[in-house]
């Protein structure tokens, strides 16, 4: 069924307030019938190849230090594992790496929300944002123009000379590639838990008011009232990437700030009453991506499932969609089991690993005098 | 939060003309023809800016500053970086170091007696040391670092928070005074008392026979006092002597990454960008064919400490210089007519003999001083700020 943005909000406070006991009704939209398996979308074989070697090649950060794959690694789901990110040398993160896997079919990426234009925005910039990858593309264009490998493989996928604009078109072309595969819930093998945990999904557990459409997100941002994470506020060198990351987005009276403001930066309501918001993650490959949250503050799933049970955290501005839900530990447990389910086979493969060594120096251009740059 | 500097063409063509007016009508020593220059002179103290007035607390945190690795993109780089005390507060390779997975694509000058120059880097891209600071923190093949992460950093230092309230008053570091305070400290890396110096004070024995001997040949029959002038022994004018090409630009694969790096991020014609081999210099800061391969004259003090020599460090002892300058200089991209022919029509074959060679370069070594060491300073940590 496709309704409106504004009917989907209607039905949400329906369905809120059902599940807050106020009044026993029948939603009036039954959820979850555009659930269902992620649509690959086209890409360039030449082109997305391309992409995986820049995805996976150390030379395009300022000091040749990380990749873009040094946080978004396959084996973790294109996820670091970590609780909080790693960051450019002399900056520690202040958020939880997210997953790239279906990441070409978002609206909009960060967990802030703060880019919703298109991965070539969002390549750009990570590959320049001091404490991501701290690259002049300049520099990086004529790193990867050194690099005889790549200049014949743009030549090969038709994108001419090496550029920094093509090196943004290209790892974005490798990001299609990346797309969820074999999840039970796709292949119709979920055990009865799962199956059950779907019931209480789309139903008394009310995930699916957020958590909808084959991503399993509304790509919109709430509160949920998940706790800071102290972390980010006693090691001086988070809490510094973080304080010139809210200077630069305009965050008010930043070095007094103790709080990550999330989505707050899209319009700095006065009223504060965005502060806190983050967008919706998607809940497919989180077998991967564990630890969980904006900023990594839960472990496991059955915490994440605890958390919602309890109606979400302590914060001024949650969400009125967060109510205590009132779910058995059998409950949670389907549930556990249906999130498990939206996870596929590994994308650890050849087909999205670059597995060949990446040199890290590059050789002369012989008769360098007689060449055109 | 990198940003793209947009290039500015501003006021260098004012400041040669006023360069080449302030040399006119100052009486010195005539030379062949019917030219006069500026006659060397001992060397004062340099001038201090009225907005940026020395002091003590000033120049301690600013020296603190200059070592400080935070001050740069990774945390890695600091001023002290390209500029060590132990290599003429320069550094001793053709080309400067370069931030991490980089090298730099000209040869690192020194900072001493930096503080009397109007016109800084081999260009003049910067008109002040606190301008030229943070030029060198953020450029991609030098320091990289980004205003916020740097000015945020300091905040995370408490004895930061400490001096700069104490210097500049503010509650948090600012990044702006950061630089002033580095500027400050280098206005003291100033050596003025070579026997050069202590010669043109009237201290008659201060120079040997020899280095006599080579100073009135670097007055008169060498015409080094053409560039070579006044208190600095520079007229900070732009010339083209015909150095060649750096070697490296030919042979490392990381040098031909930074040199087109550079002429594409200064800007040239999409001709240009393909056809240049050799360093533009002033052209890049007027885009005027006639200052194709053009640099500031450098100052001669201390040179005995900064080998190698040149905007790209082809020569690698005092020596070599004289003798490129004997044979009338050399040739390069631009003497050639293939972008330009703007050789300085100054430089002529000298006809020095090999004595009169080893006279200038004893000339050049009283014209060098003492060493200037500084014990390196202790560097404060971060600290996680109190909770609000």
């Amino acid at each position: 069924m496709k309704i409106s943005r504004f009917q989907e909000g209607v039905a949400r406070l329906l369905c809120a307030s059902a599940l807050a006991g106020a009044a026993v009704a029948t939603p009036t939209v039954t959820w979850g019938e555009d659930l269902g398996p992620v649509v690959a979308p086209e890409f360039n074989a030449a082109k997305a190849e391309l992409g995986r070697r820049l995805f996976f090649d150390a030379r395009l950060s300022g000091d040749a230090a990380i990749s873009c794959a040094s946080c978004h690694q396959p084996e973790n789901g294109f996820t670091d594992g970590l609780p909080l990110s790693k960051a450019y040398p002399g900056s520690d993160g202040f958020r939880n790496t997210p997953t790239l896997i279906n990441t070409s079919l978002k609206a909009n990426w960060f967990h802030d929300g703060r880019l919703g234009t298109n991965l070539n925005d969002v390549t750009r910039e990570s590959l320049t944002e001091d404490y991501s990858m701290n690259m002049d593309m300049r520099l990086m264009q004529e790193r990867v123009k050194q690099d005889p490998v790549y200049v014949e493989m743009f030549e090969a996928a038709g994108m001419g000379e090496p550029s920094n604009g093509g090196i943004r078109k290209l790892i974005p072309e490798y990001l299609k590639t990346l797309i969820s595969k074999n999840a039970p819930f796709d292949t119709g093998t979920m055990s009865d838990a799962a199956t059950r945990g779907q019931e209480l999904f789309t139903g008394k557990a009310g995930c699916i008011a957020c958590h909808d459409g084959p991503r399993l997100t509304d790509d919109s941002r709430h509160n949920t009232g998940v706790p800071e994470n102290p972390e980010i506020w006693s090691n001086p060198v988070r809490h510094m990437t973080y304080a010139a990351f809210a200077s630069f987005m305009g965050v008010e009276n930043y070095m007094n700030v103790r709080r990550d403001v999330g989505a707050y930066i899209w319009d700095h309501k006065a009223d504060g009453s965005t502060i806190g918001t983050f967008i919706t993650p998607t809940l497919r490959e989180l077998t991967y991506t564990a630890p969980y949250m904006h900023n990594g503050m839960i472990g496991s799933l059955a915490e994440v499932v605890a958390f919602y049970n309890a109606g979400g955290g302590d914060d001024a501005n949650k969400d009125a969609l967060l109510q205590p839900l009132g779910l058995s530990d059998g409950e949670q447990a389907d549930l556990v089991a249906f999130l498990e389910a939206l996870s596929g086979d590994p994308l650890t493969s050849s087909d999205y690993v670059w597995e060949d060594a990446i040199p890290t120096n590059y050789p002369a251009i012989e008769n360098w005098r007689e060449q055109k740059n | 939060m990198k940003q793209i500097n947009t290039f500015s063409l501003l006021a260098s063509g004012a400041v040669v003309s006023m360069a080449i007016a302030g040399a006119v009508g100052l009486t010195a020593p005539a030379l062949a023809g019917d030219m006069a220059y500026p006659a060397l002179e001992a060397l004062g103290q340099p001038p201090i800016p009225s907005d940026n007035q020395m002091t003590e607390a000033k120049i301690e945190l600013g020296k603190m500053l200059f070592w400080d690795p935070r001050l740069g993109g990774d945390a890695s780089t600091a001023c002290v970086t390209c500029h060590e005390p132990d290599q003429g507060w320069a550094f001793s390779d053709s080309l400067s170091r370069g931030y991490p997975g980089t090298v730099h694509w000209r040869n690192s000058q020194s900072v001493i007696n930096s503080a009397y120059l109007g016109q800084l880097f081999w260009a003049g891209s910067a008109k002040s040391l606190e301008k030229q600071a943070p030029s060198a923190a953020k450029g991609a093949v030098a320091g990289n670092g980004e205003n916020d992460v740097m000015e945020t950093r300091l905040a995370f230092i408490p004895e930061y928070r400490e001096r700069f309230n104490d210097v500049f008053g503010t509650e948090w570091p600012r990044i702006g005074d950061a630089w002033a305070a580095i500027a400050a400290f280098e206005r003291t890396l100033v050596v003025n008392d070579t026997p050069v110096d202590r010669y043109l004070n009237g201290e008659t024995d201060a120079l040997n026979e020899q280095q006599l001997a080579g100073m009135e040949l670097f007055n008169g029959k060498a015409g080094c006092i053409q560039c070579h002038n006044g208190p600095q022994a520079t007229d900070e004018n732009y010339y083209n002597l015909g150095v060649p090409p750096a070697e490296r630009w030919e042979e490392d694969g990381l040098a031909q990454i930074t040199f087109r790096y550079e002429i594409y991020a200064k800007g040239v014609t999409q001709e240009m960008y393909r056809e240049l081999k050799d360093d533009p210099g002033l052209y890049f800061r007027t885009k005027e064919a006639d200052h194709l391969g053009k640099f500031r004259t450098p100052p001669l003090r201390y040179t005995a400490y900064t080998a190698p020599y040149m905007h790209n460090g082809t020569f690698w002892d005092l020596e070599e210089v004289v003798r490129f300058y004997n044979d009338g200089g050399g040739e390069n991209d631009f003497t050639d007519g293939t972008f330009a022919s703007t050789k300085t029509p100054k430089l002529q074959p000298l006809g020095l003999t090999d004595g009169e060679i080893g006279d200038l370069v004893a000339f050049l070594e009283a014209f060098s001083g003492d060493e200037v060491t500084v014990e390196a300073p202790a560097l404060p940590p971060y600290a996680a700020l109190p909770s609000q």
